[in-house]
């Protein structure tokens, strides 16, 4: 009750609460300041009274990333304006607070979008989008967000506000802090805006949809649909997922007549009987397949293998999956585990498979009496780690952001 | 910057890193040594003591080891074709180069990934995987000569970072010497990392992190086909106008350089490119893609490009016509050597709507400095590179070149900018960091270099200025001793 007394002193009344329901696993404590410099404010009474800390959105990544809650979340629902949009530069200034349905309808105003698109825009914020490095079907054609982040200022060690890249498109000025901080998890410290570059939309979009009998046929189809050329996104999904077979969804866009030849050629090397989904058909599949997960899988995972051993490391792990087939990404489910030894065998039988092929697996959601017996992520190379160590320390030199839940306990 | 006691350069040094470095792996020879006083930065120039040319990734971990126990600061180099002088060597006596360390070791086709040593030459990884219909997509004017790892040292862009990104966007995992001599394998080989995404931290620092010795590389699929156009206008400002219409459209074109009159004067004199010399600037704009797209975006570029008054609008018909082109343009910086005996090339950075004003700025500074300025710049991003035409023999000429460049990159940042988008700020523009960069920044900026290198053995004297404590020798622009 101190604490929240002290926070309040801080940041004046209303503004420091209890956790929701999804917020429990990740602070004891929800301060929500309103600027950068209650942000400052914070962090240092953080360090001075050795708090740990953590940036929060609506929850859900820290949550599912978190053994035990940290004294304080740093809420940035009040810190969500759009700084500068510049249409005609496609730059995008906001706060870390910043929802990317907010932005997708900013941006859409101009035919214009962050094209990156995890699941669940509404929950999505921008400094969670950053800081858990998240990406989406789009990926295989419009990178992902450490593609478009070219600048950031967050507040570090000793309430510092530091800033890198800036607002242009093309710029080596200074080392690339953009890069440090993305998926760095809230352990480096707490962004609060971010420049982003946002592209067009293109005029059609289209979605084409097959269904197989084996995962490694819908591989194959995906290839074939890779060489009829570029396509904007590229799934593969399991039975449980489609509710049927193994289904390819591709999407495709661009200009009328670039739209009709891609139909054309993909119907050529898919078969006539794949669905072609276009207009508002084609928006609503898209999303669903945007936001598809399966709920409630007692395992949730992301793993990333080279490409073309996507289809193999995938039919081996017995899992359900969404994969961007052609980025060799998936995010794998087990909707049951009989028990906690199970799950172990199951993820660490995954972990082993994706580092024989030089990948690796993350786990996104797990249940929670499962949570302090499987590792969140995998360890690094301990040459690379020794380094992260190092960064760590030096960024961090308290221990207070977000410790104990990054690769190797950081 | 350590204090510890350096050891001399000697010739019991000299045959010890010999041994390591094997034939031909060390140049002491002042004479020889020359060749290694500056990079493209030419206005400032200091050789190393020595030159150590390793052959693989063991050889660089074992002679950095001996410097390091040695005290003794390096300065990595590539071929040298930086613009910044990135690699000149301040109170580092030796220089280790990677020219024999250039060797591609593995084409992974079915993955779109390639794996090379870092002293490969930029244009042979596209040159190795173009029959595959592949390609790397960063193109340094320099691609001819300049290699991955000056690449990746520098963050490179080209022409076509517009649609594709530069280096940053395109290596997957590096492996690092450190300072110390410990190799470190950083990010990896697939499309997610595993921690802080520290390859992506070690692109653009210029060198002062340790030395790069091999990049896995991200492979594009080479375009179905390619529009190329030439628009030319008898102002700059109808041409940039022309730029923003095309981007406003929603096309974004794989590239979109323009030139100025001065510059097309020199590069038509030297290629007969087919430039018009009476014309106030011409757009090379290059779509590609698949062909059915492209009539129709050919189509509404060049509707787009009359209405911003283009006078006219040609079509390169054939490959020939396009390499011709894009010739003039990579050549573009030789054929200015026509115009003065020197020049200094620019390298800053505007919103792209800021396109007009920062080109109205660069005609005042011109007239107030009484140089001739030409322009010849990536319009598509913004990414201005104006080049100041002087004669070095004139002290006074070398004081306003500077002073013109000094003004440049001020109303670059004022414009809402950046110092550098491609060249990298070396020593060249260390002093204008805090324009841009608050004390914090730099100092958080230092901290990141010093989780590699806490000793800052690596490229010392580079990138974040030093404040106090340093003296002013060589030119009025730069804080660190030459």
């Amino acid at each position: 009750m101190q604490l929240a007394e002290e926070l309040s002193g801080l940041l004046g009344p209303g503004r420091v609460r209890a956790p929701h329901d999804g917020e429990v696993a990740c602070a004891t404590l929800i301060v929500e300041p309103r600027s950068e410099a209650e942000v400052v404010e914070l962090v240092r009474k953080c360090e001075r009274d050795q708090l740990t800390v953590a940036p929060l959105g609506s929850g859900r990544t820290l949550a599912a990333l978190r053994g035990a809650p940290v004294q304080v979340g740093v809420s940035l629902v009040r810190m969500a304006r759009t700084i500068a949009y510049e249409p005609a530069d496609m730059t995008l200034v906001c706060e870390a607070g910043a929802t990317l349905s907010t932005i997708a309808e900013l941006c859409g105003a101009n035919r214009q979008r962050l094209s990156v698109d995890p699941p669940a825009p509404p929950q999505t914020t921008l400094g969670a989008l950053i800081a858990g490095a998240k990406s989406g079907p789009l990926r295989l054609s419009e990178g992902t967000v450490r593609d478009l982040l070219i600048g950031i200022r967050f507040v570090g060690h000793g309430g510092r506000i530091v800033r890198a890249g800036g607002r242009v498109v093309k710029n080596v000025a200074g080392y690339d802090l953009m890069k440090v901080m993305t998926g760095s998890f809230g352990t480096l410290g707490i962004i609060v805006e971010a420049v982003l570059k946002v592209r067009p939309i293109p005029p059609r979009y289209e979605l084409i949809v097959a269904c197989y009998d084996s995962c490694r046929d819908a591989f194959a189809a995906a290839e074939r649909a890779d060489a009829t050329g570029p396509l904007a996104h590229c799934e593969v999904l399991s039975p449980e997922l489609t509710g049927g077979a193994f289904e390819l969804h591709a999407g495709y866009n661009g200009g009328a007549t670039e739209v009709e030849h891609h139909r054309a050629a993909l119907k050529a090397v898919l078969g006539q009987d794949a669905k072609v989904l276009e207009a508002a058909a084609a928006h609503d599949a898209y999303q669903r397949l945007r936001d598809l997960a399966l709920d409630n899988a007692a395992i949730a995972a992301q793993a990333a293998v080279p490409r073309a051993e996507l289809a193999r490391f995938l039919d081996e792990s017995g899992a359900e999956f969404r994969a961007h087939a052609l980025c060799g990404v998936a995010q794998l489910y087990r909707r049951e585990c009989e028990n906690a030894t199970a799950a172990r065998d199951i993820v660490a039988r995954w972990r082993e498979r994706a580092e024989a092929l030089r990948g690796n697996l993350r786990l996104i959601a797990l249940a929670p009496e499962l949570r302090d017996q499987i590792d969140i992520f995998d360890t690094p190379p301990p040459s690379a780690f020794a380094l992260m160590r190092r960064l760590k320390q030096t960024f961090d030199p308290r221990n207070i952001f977000n410790p104990g839940c990054f690769v190797g306990g950081l | 910057m350590d204090h510890a006691v350096q050891r001399q350069v000697d010739a019991a040094m000299i045959a010890a890193l010999g041994e390591i470095a094997g034939d031909g792996g060390v140049i002491s020879r002042p004479t020889e040594l020359k060749v290694y006083e500056c990079d493209g930065w030419t206005i400032e120039k200091s050789a190393p003591q020595l030159v150590i040319r390793p052959r693989t990734t063991a050889e660089v971990s074992a002679v950095l080891k001996y410097l390091w126990r040695a005290g003794i600061p390096f300065v990595p180099r590539g071929a040298g074709t930086g613009l910044s002088g990135g690699c000149l060597p301040l109170h580092a006596p030796v220089m280790i180069c990677t020219s024999r360390m250039n060797h591609i070791l593995e084409i992974d086709r079915a993955n779109r990934r390639i794996e090379v040593e870092s002293g490969v030459v930029n244009l042979n990884v596209s040159n190795a995987v173009k029959a595959d219909g592949l390609f790397y997509a960063p193109d340094p004017s320099s691609q001819m000569a300049c290699t991955i790892g000056g690449n990746i040292a520098e963050n490179s862009g080209g022409p076509h970072t517009l649609k594709y990104g530069v280096t940053t966007n395109h290596v997957l995992g590096v492996e690092l010497v450190l300072p110390d001599g410990e190799i470190a394998e950083l990010g990896g080989t697939v499309e997610e990392l595993c921690g802080y995404d520290l390859a992506g931290a070690v692109v653009g620092t210029e060198g002062t992190v340790g030395i790069v010795t091999r990049a896995t590389l991200r492979l594009s699929r080479l375009p179905e086909t390619y529009r190329t156009m030439l628009a030319i206008f008898d102002e700059v400002a109808a041409a940039t106008r022309a730029v923003s219409a095309i981007i406003a459209h929603g096309i974004i074109p794989g590239a979109i350089e323009m030139m100025d009159q001065l510059i097309i004067r020199a590069v038509e004199d030297a290629f007969h490119a087919g430039l018009p010399k009476e014309a106030g600037a011409v757009l090379i704009i290059e779509l590609d893609g698949a062909a059915a797209a492209l009539d129709e975006q050919t189509a509404a570029v060049s509707e787009l490009v009359r209405a911003a008054g283009a006078t006219e609008v040609k079509l390169a018909h054939d490959e020939n016509q396009r390499a011709l082109l894009w010739k003039a343009r990579k050549k573009a910086f030789g054929a200015v050597g026509r115009l003065a005996p020197n020049y200094a090339t620019h390298d800053g950075v505007v919103p792209r709507t800021k396109l007009p004003d920062i080109l109205e700025r660069i005609v005042a500074i011109s007239g107030r400095n009484r140089l001739q300025i030409g322009n010849v710049f990536h319009a598509g991003d913004g990414n201005i590179h104006p080049i100041v035409l002087y004669d070095e023999r004139d002290p006074d000429q070398v004081r306003r070149a500077i002073a013109a460049g000094r003004e440049i990159l001020e109303a670059c940042v004022e414009l809402g900018g950046s110092l550098t988008g491609e060249h990298g700020i070396g020593v060249e523009k260390m002093n204008e960091m805090p324009l841009l960069f608050s004390p914090d920044d730099l100092l958080v900026m230092s901290e990141l270099r010093r989780v590699f290198d806490p000793a800052e053995r690596s490229n010392p004297y580079k990138v974040i200025p030093r404040p106090g404590g340093c003296v002013e020798v060589a030119t009025p622009r730069r804080q660190a001793p030459l």
